[in-house]
């Protein structure tokens, strides 16, 4: 007999990417969003056990994920804003010429950028540009029309551009 | 979505600077759109804030710390394992 869980391991594991990125966005803390992934896994697979079984794993994951969020460490996540400092850490490889001028920019700042949008314009954001959803698969994780999740990314988008703008400005001169 | 009825929307820069942004407009709009773009203010700026949102977005990805996977496979283990023992207990026998 093979093991449920050898086989649910197999399906999801290859989405922990995913899940980490999008856990780091919907809490604040490194161990938090651990723990977040950690009991995603847990949640998606008490539903393999059940035989809830996806037809693709990306978004089914990305939805436990952010019902969990929503539901258990929204009011943990309502602390001051703490950013974790990577010294050394920078935005490499922008090889264009407009986000070329960011490069310097370190990680800490975009995390913190992040960290300013609206929680649906971060979570937008994190299921397309990071996850690599479709608007599509986004609309329905987030259970809201996909004219919105385009209007929620668009606007995540602008909001991390403009927040920089200032930078790119003077390199540019 | 053809170009001529991208072209009969209404001119919604933000929708479409999203859509082009993110890869879904068909290659008949693209083009379309593409050649507007010359000529539109508002929506080369909102495409060419969209292009540096979106890669600023990709840039804060993080490497899964080391230990996640291990902690999340043994978690699975221990809970299939743990159901298991509770179907066998409960009915006596192996489900």
């Amino acid at each position: 007999m093979t093991n449920d869980h050898d086989a649910f391991l197999r399906a999801t594991m290859g989405c922990m990417d995913l899940v980490y990125n999008l856990s780091r966005r919907l809490v604040r803390g490194r161990e938090e969003a651990e723990d977040l992934a950690q009991d995603t896994y847990l949640a998606a697979f008490r539903a393999w056990q059940d035989h809830r079984r996806p037809r693709r794993v990306e978004p089914w994951l990305a939805t436990i994920c952010l019902n969990l969020a929503r539901s258990r460490y929204r009011a943990r996540s309502r602390r001051p804003i703490e950013v974790e400092l990577e010294e050394g850490a920078t935005a490499a490889g922008l090889d264009d010429p407009e986000t070329a001028a960011l490069a310097s920019l370190d990680r800490a700042a975009l995390h913190a950028a992040m960290w300013r949008l609206s929680e649906e314009q971060r979570v937008a954001i994190t299921l397309v540009d990071l996850a690599g959803l479709s608007t599509a698969e986004a609309a329905k994780v987030m259970d809201t029309p996909r004219g919105t999740v385009l209007s929620r990314l668009h606007r995540g988008r602008r909001a991390l551009a403009e927040l920089l703008e200032d930078t790119i400005q003077e390199v540019e001169r | 979505m053809s170009g001529l009825r991208m072209r009969l929307r209404r001119h919604d820069p933000e929708r479409s600077a999203a859509e082009y942004v993110s890869g879904e407009l068909p290659r008949r709009a693209v083009r379309w759109f593409e050649s507007h773009l010359l000529d539109c203010e508002d929506c080369w700026r909102e495409v060419l804030l969209g292009r540096i949102g979106r890669t600023l977005a990709e840039d804060v990805r993080e490497p899964v710390p080391v230990g996640l996977r291990d902690r999340v496979r043994a978690t699975v283990h221990l809970a299939g394992g743990s159901r298991r023992t509770r179907d066998i207990g409960s009915s006596g026998e192996e489900r």
